[in-house]
């Protein structure tokens, strides 16, 4: 199973546990119509692309209403501290939240005694906790932008606002001493994908690809793009590739549904979305070796 | 024999330090974020960061936008909030614009902000993590630059804040200043 954690943006949205699916542009989960805008939702419908195009069992979800007063975070912190271990993921996703280095260390313990640990994805305010507790150990993959990537370097920083200046006053032809540093630190995970102009696979500090194309500088404006990658290289890995794997056909497919939507600054991120079936079916089976045909076979 | 354990209470662990100039304040602003809902402790600043009296408090910093809202509101005076356990204790403040044609991007720390140039809508907003962030994207596209709320006002973590500094840029941009 792949579970994806997070906080959606309504105030009053309780605890909300189960599969997620589609109705028109919205996600439903247990009855509930949630938006397929930034954030966790545009991550959980990158990742249901994979496994609908893969025809996987989709995501499970554990979510919660959260505008950044912490309470919905603070739900699903528990929620995941006290039922990991029974729940027992594949991979496990965390995403939007109030980040709570307190939290992030209870889950870790969790995540420790699972009989199977579950292979840990971090990206937005999660990676944010996570790193600034210590605990980059902890995950296996994280999925930080330039701006995250001087963030993971600095070794004083728990927020990105608080980046020290020489750090976040890079370039992106900068990022691999900023991963050199982080790897340093002990503030990576296993495997790295940079999201920026150039996108960076590094896995346990040395930069095993790099993907500069196609090329949509655009894509930078539109909010909820890097949340996509997150759940594309999530999705992958829950369908057996290797992350790094996975991480390479995931920055490619996000900037090749950015061309295929044409992607300008004032597009929604569901029009980018839309594209992936386009982009699996012209391009996946060359990228990943996995070549799914209508009727279902596999090769 | 049973033996009774008292559970081990979790540590607090904020990452952010309030610094007051007396201990009245002190003791004040742990009162009203408590009520408000806010987890914070009461600790003696590192020795470099005293500035005033020696009682600090320690918060979420992620969520200092929110704190500041509710000492404003609370009339809870403060010297300075700062990371803790750290050198630094200023906040990002490198702006960078580009140009895309009919829209401008402005990015204020991790925060980035795309306006119409022609109309000074704002079409998007992109980066961040904190859960304000998707609340404050809805909140503010489709509206003018003049017009968008402010997120410091409704937001309540740092990303908003950053968010805020990048709003003010384009604010600068569309009213024909050259920015910062």
């Amino acid at each position: 199973m792949m579970l994806i954690a997070g906080t959606f943006p309504y105030r009053d949205l309780p605890l909300t546990v189960g599969a997620v699916s589609t109705e028109g542009e919205s996600l439903v989960v247990d009855g509930r119509r949630l938006p397929c805008t930034q954030g966790t939702g545009a991550m959980v419908r990158a990742a249901l692309a994979v496994t609908e195009y893969l025809k996987l069992d989709p995501p499970q979800v554990v979510i919660a209403g959260d505008i950044g007063e912490g309470k919905g975070s603070r739900a699903i912190y528990e929620y995941l501290i006290q039922n990991v271990k029974a729940v027992s993921p594949e991979v496990l996703v965390l995403h939007y939240w109030l980040p709570d280095m307190a939290q992030t260390r209870r889950l870790c313990e969790a995540i420790e005694k699972c009989a199977r640990r579950p292979v840990m994805v971090a990206d937005a305010a999660s990676m944010y906790s996570a790193k600034g507790a210590g605990l980059a150990s902890c995950f296996d993959i994280f999925t930080p932008d330039a701006t995250e990537m001087a963030f993971l370097a600095d070794p004083d920083a728990t927020h990105p606002a608080y980046i020290a200046r020489h750090l976040f006053d890079t370039d992106i032809t900068q990022t691999p001493n900023l991963v050199a540093t982080a790897y340093g630190n002990k503030s990576a995970a296993r495997l790295l994908l940079v999201k920026g102009a150039v996108d960076y696979v590094v896995r346990d500090g040395e930069i095993l690809e790099t993907v500069d194309e196609p090329d949509v500088p655009a894509l930078e404006a539109v909010g909820g793009t890097g949340d996509t990658i997150t759940g594309l290289v999530s999705a992958f890995i829950y369908a057996g590739l290797e992350p790094h794997e996975a991480a390479i056909i995931a920055a490619k497919a996000n900037r090749m549904a950015g061309k295929f939507a044409q992607a300008t600054p004032a597009m929604k991120v569901r029009q980018i979305i839309d594209q992936f079936p386009a982009v699996f079916k012209e391009h996946l089976c060359q990228w990943s070796a996995v070549c799914y045909t209508e009727g279902g076979n596999d090769d | 024999m049973y033996l009774f354990r008292r559970k081990k209470k979790p540590r607090f662990d904020g990452g952010g330090l309030v610094l007051f100039m007396d201990v009245h304040d002190a003791l004040k602003a742990e009162r009203v974020l408590k009520s408000a809902g806010y987890m914070v402790g009461l600790v003696a600043p590192p020795l470099a960061l005293r500035k005033g009296c020696d009682l600090a408090l320690e918060i979420n910093l992620v969520e200092q936008t929110g704190i500041e809202r509710v000492f404003g509101e609370n009339g809870v005076f403060y010297v300075d909030i700062v990371p803790l356990g750290s050198n630094i204790s200023e906040l990002l403040d490198i702006v960078s614009v580009t140009d895309f044609d009919d829209w401008v991007m402005v990015k204020a720390g991790n925060m980035k902000v795309a306006f119409d140039k022609e109309s000074g809508v704002i079409v998007n907003t992109s980066g961040g993590g904190c859960p304000d962030i998707p609340y404050l994207h809805a909140e503010l596209i489709g509206k003018k630059l003049t017009e968008a709320p402010n997120p410091k006002e409704i937001g309540f973590t740092l990303c908003a804040l950053m968010l805020h500094r990048a709003l003010e840029e384009c604010l600068l941009l569309w009213q024909g200043g050259e920015g910062s």
